[in-house]
């Protein structure tokens, strides 16, 4: 039955378990015509066992898969219009590259004269026709990448699953194949569906991203919504440059949440909420500043340790209690406190993002700041 | 680009499905494998167990089925010696030689193996030429040898040219071993040792060795195990005083009885026993060295 | 750095014992033989004259000859069975066996017997053999025949049966090696590529394993070449191969033409194991 055939791909409450372990648990996803959708999350969070279940890798214990609006749950991967890469890439160490790449249409039976044909075509667009002859334990990893990724495409497929592909390369290579690989997909227009734990790449190739925690979708969408309107705790503290803050609500004023915590008190806009109930916020570091008379969130700190990142420079600041936040400033401004400083800092009430309420019952506020980051 | 013709040959290979899908046909293969690597430990086993059951048959028990009574005659037979055939001298020389072997072979594969990380010039052809004591058949060693011996006017004995030709046979097990642990060994320990003041001897002594001693342990099971087993370099140099497996042999040759089931079961079983005991003291050691 | 320093005399000197005790016992020992095998002249003495004389009383002979043919029959056969049956058996041990306990435990039992006597494991085969034998009861008792049937003891089948679980490890040792080394997400990526099992065991995983299955042969090529005892015992004195050959000569004071037999059995090895390596080398060379 086709459902909303411009989805290329639809998981619908996918499960998978190992013994006791539940790797995946209700995961749902979509994913829209030529997509470049990133799976992020640390490791065991269930990434890559959704991936795999997609490739037809695993067989998952519940849920459903859709390709093309077609079902394929219980199809085995070579009936699936998949192509997957692999970490290390996993290319034949008895084959040449021209052998490899062309090893997908021969499966597919095409004649020998287009197999060539085709094969010629595809090394040359991925500039590796003068390794047509070579086996791949004489290819650099660079080289091995992209007799990979020749490899994966030349079969056409709906969807490229690709699995930490540039994991194994050199940090200096990283940049480069990065940016050749979205431009890629751009230019083919077929889904690409991305698992890493890397924030930088997640954020920088998807259109869409998925952050994954414990088998189960933390939040997914655009890098801007997930970078600046992270939904739960642990979405704030995984993606970088965020402070979190824990407390109970204590009433509303002028349309905005009050919310008591260790930390201190503070206006945050949202909807209402029960009072006494669990609450969370966080506030991305470079909205925070010295504390200014319209500030009506502040907190005293002392200042640990300034570290520099490019063109950013961090204080990491300690408040009452221990808990450690960031500031990150614009390099070019100048430096506004030095180490072993005490100072206070403030924010705007529209500068704090309220987090989802929390499906189990929070511990109490007072109870210490485990979730309150330590700088990435 | 996406124009589908992928796609749908995909989708037409999927029209015409097979009997069994693929989860069944996995399956299946993995029963039939299965049951044909299970039918060949039986098939591996059961001779052996078989053996081991009609030694205990009854003193009018033959050497095959029926039993005709179940008793420890056909050991007592062994032990006290009867005129005909007397195991106890062939077995105290098998165990002497084996042990003689043992050390040898674990003295020789150390010093070589620790050549080896030398590099020096020829280590190639060193290599190749300890290997040389497992490629080449133990018949033509033996023949060879007792050749030599017949020419040269030397006497083959059981302590001195069976010895020699035992050891060639075992130290290539040794060696192997020690390589593949020598392998497995970082240097930089060794390193360790030598800038803190030890020299090249005691920190070979104190460091590498206690570390490398499953492949020293290895190479003393090898030597004792193939040495008390071999067959064919002893029946050319053992000489007048033969050791366990000819004697066997010679029984063989003029009747079947099942005393030679109640050596084998024997035999067996204390092979079974030592290397037990090996592994166990491997495992042992292994898990002391991890403390 | 390390507790010998490479190319150092030590090395050297550690190396001496070794080297010395296998030219003594070994290169020496075959040396001879092959000079043995060219000794012409009535007389046994080092003193006798060069000449082919001895092979070309041995290749006149055509009984030896068809014993010569016999054995590599025979020989062939076993590497076929152990092969098929080695890898069989490898590939359940290590592709199929999903649970680590389960694994060490078959491996174990099929590793264990080897490291019994070679020949208390043939010694064991004759109780089932023969005429009597446990074999023969239980066909009686099953009804499967009306009388012994005689082939199993004295006969190449005999020698067979005894044989394949002596050599089998031997053939599957290699390729459990190269099995192990063969990482599961190239059989996924095969998959992924649109190939189905049988195709992804037919051009990835077979391929790959090719290296074992050739040392596995030439191992068990070897020593079903040299395997006298086994013969013996189960073939009693009816069955000879050329190993026994030797033997015979051997006892029956032929040193010259034992010496002949040798270096034929030398040959022999030496020509399975080279285009054992052929193979090998141009298969790492070749194209899937």
């Amino acid at each position: 039955m086709d459902r909303l055939p411009q989805l290329d791909l639809e998981i619908r409450s996918l499960r998978k378990r190992y013994g006791s372990f539940t790797a995946v648990d209700g995961v749902s996803l979509q994913v829209g015509k030529g997509q470049f959708v990133c799976l992020l999350g640390p490791s065991g969070c269930g990434k890559t066992t959704t991936l795999r279940c997609v490739a037809g890798l695993e067989e998952p214990d519940g849920g459903d898969i859709l390709i093309g609006g077609r079902e394929v749950t219980r199809d085995p991967p070579w009936r699936r219009d998949i192509a997957m890469m692999f970490q290390d890439f996993a290319l034949f160490p008895h084959m040449t590259v021209a052998r490899q790449v062309g090893f997908g249409l021969e499966m597919l039976r095409k004649p020998k004269a287009e197999v060539g044909r085709r094969v010629a075509e595809v090394l040359a667009a991925f500039e590796i026709a003068a390794l047509a002859d070579r086996k791949p334990a004489g290819l650099s990893g660079g080289q091995r990448q992209r007799v990979a990724l020749a490899r994966a495409m030349i079969t056409e497929p709906r969807i490229l699953l690709l699995d930490e592909p540039i994991g194994a390369l050199d940090y200096a290579l990283r940049e480069t194949v990065m940016i050749e690989l979205k431009q890629l997909q751009r230019r083919v227009g077929i889904s690409f569906i991305w698992v890493t734990h890397d924030q930088n790449e997640a954020f920088s190739l998807g259109d869409h991203v998925v952050v994954m925690n414990h088998a189960r979708i933390e939040q997914q969408g655009t890098p801007e919504e997930i970078l600046h309107r992270p939904r739960t705790p642990f979405v704030a503290s995984f993606v970088q440059g965020n402070n979190s803050f824990h407390g109970r609500v204590a009433g509303a004023e002028r349309g905005l949440l009050r919310i008591a915590g260790e930390a201190g008190s503070f206006l945050v806009p949202g909807p209402a909420r029960m009072a006494g109930s669990a609450a969370s916020f966080s506030v991305r570091a470079e909205r925070i500043g010295p504390a200014a008379a319209a500030h009506p969130n502040r907190v005293a700190v002392r200042c640990v340790t300034v570290e520099y990142f490019g063109s950013i420079r961090r204080y990491i600041l300690e408040r009452a209690g221990g808990a450690l936040l960031k500031l990150d400033q614009f390099g070019a401004e100048p430096a506004w406190l030095r180490q072993g400083e005490a100072a206070e800092i403030g924010w705007a009430a529209e500068d704090c993002v309220l987090h989802d309420v929390p499906e189990e019952a929070a511990p109490a506020s007072s109870a210490a700041p485990a979730r309150e980051v330590v700088p990435a | 680009m996406m124009d589908g013709t992928t796609y749908a040959s995909g989708r037409a290979r999927a029209a015409r499905r097979p009997l069994l899908d693929h989860r069944a046909r996995s399956r299946l293969t993995a029963w039939v494998l299965g049951t044909l690597t299970v039918g060949f430990l039986l098939y591996q086993w059961l001779p052996i167990l078989t053996l081991s059951l009609l030694s205990f048959s009854g003193p009018t028990g033959g050497t095959t089925f029926p039993m005709n009574g179940v008793s420890l005659h056909w050991y007592r037979e062994l032990w006290d010696a009867s005129i005909m055939n007397d195991f106890k001298p062939p077995l105290g020389r098998s165990f002497l030689l084996a042990i003689a072997c043992a050390v040898t072979t674990c003295l020789l594969s150390v010093a070589s193996a620790q050549a080896m990380r030398g590099r020096f010039r020829g280590h190639g052809l060193f290599f190749y030429l300890i290997l040389l004591g497992i490629m080449a058949p133990g018949l033509l060693v033996g023949f060879g040898f007792a050749l030599v011996c017949r020419i040269l006017g030397i006497e083959t004995a059981w302590n001195t040219t069976a010895f020699l030709v035992h050891v060639s046979w075992t130290l290539p097990f040794g060696f192997l071993a020690m390589l593949a642990i020598f392998n497995r060994f970082d240097p930089k320990l060794e390193e360790a040792a030598l800038t803190l003041g030890a020299s090249r001897w005691t920190a070979f002594r104190r460091i590498t060795l206690p570390i490398v001693l499953p492949g020293v342990i290895g190479s003393l099971l090898f030597g004792f195990s193939l040495s008390y087993d071999e067959f064919a370099r002893s029946m050319f140099t053992t000489g007048a005083d033969i050791t366990l497996p000819l004697a066997v042999m010679a029984q063989l040759d003029r009747q079947l009885t099942p005393e030679l089931y109640a050596i084998g079961a024997a035999t067996t079983v204390t092979s079974l026993l030592a290397i037990l005991a090996c592994t166990f003291a491997l495992w042992g050691l292994r898990r002391a060295q991890r403390r | 750095m390390s507790s010998i320093r490479p190319g150092s005399p030590a090395a050297y000197w550690l190396a001496l014992p070794a080297t010395l005790w296998m030219m003594a016992a070994v290169v020496v020992p075959v040396g001879m033989i092959v000079w043995v095998s060219f000794w012409g002249g009535r007389a046994f003495s080092p003193e006798s004259p060069l000449s082919l004389d001895n092979y070309q009383r041995f290749f006149a002979n055509r009984t030896y000859m068809a014993l010569v043919l016999e054995t590599l029959r025979h020989t062939a056969t076993m590497m076929l069975i152990c092969g098929v049956l080695g890898y069989c058996i490898a590939y359940f041990l290590v592709v199929k066996v999903r649970s680590p306990a389960w694994r060490t435990v078959l491996f174990l039992a099929f590793v264990i017997p080897f490291w019994t006597s070679a020949l208390i494991r043939a010694i064991a085969w004759v109780p089932f053999l023969g005429v009597n034998g446990v074999i023969n009861q239980a066909l009686l008792a099953l009804g499967l025949a009306d009388e012994p049937v005689e082939i199993f003891l004295y006969s190449r089948t005999g020698i067979s049966l005894a044989q394949v679980p002596l050599y089998t490890l031997m053939a599957s040792g290699p390729v459990v090696y190269m099995l192990a080394q063969i990482p599961p997400a190239l059989r996924e990526a095969a998959m992924t590529l649109k190939a189905e099992p049988v195709t992804v065991f037919r051009r990835v995983i077979f391929p790959l394993t090719l290296p074992g299955v050739v040392i596995g042969q030439v191992l068990v090529f070897l020593n079903v070449m040299a395997d006298f005892a086994t013969v013996q015992t189960i073939g009693g004195n009816k069955i000879a191969l050329l190993p026994n050959l030797v033997i015979n000569f051997y006892e029956g004071a032929q040193i010259r033409a034992a010496a002949v037999v040798a270096v034929l059995l030398m040959l022999c090895m030496l020509a399975g194991v080279a285009a054992a390596l052929r193979v090998v080398d141009v298969r790492r060379l070749g194209a899937a």
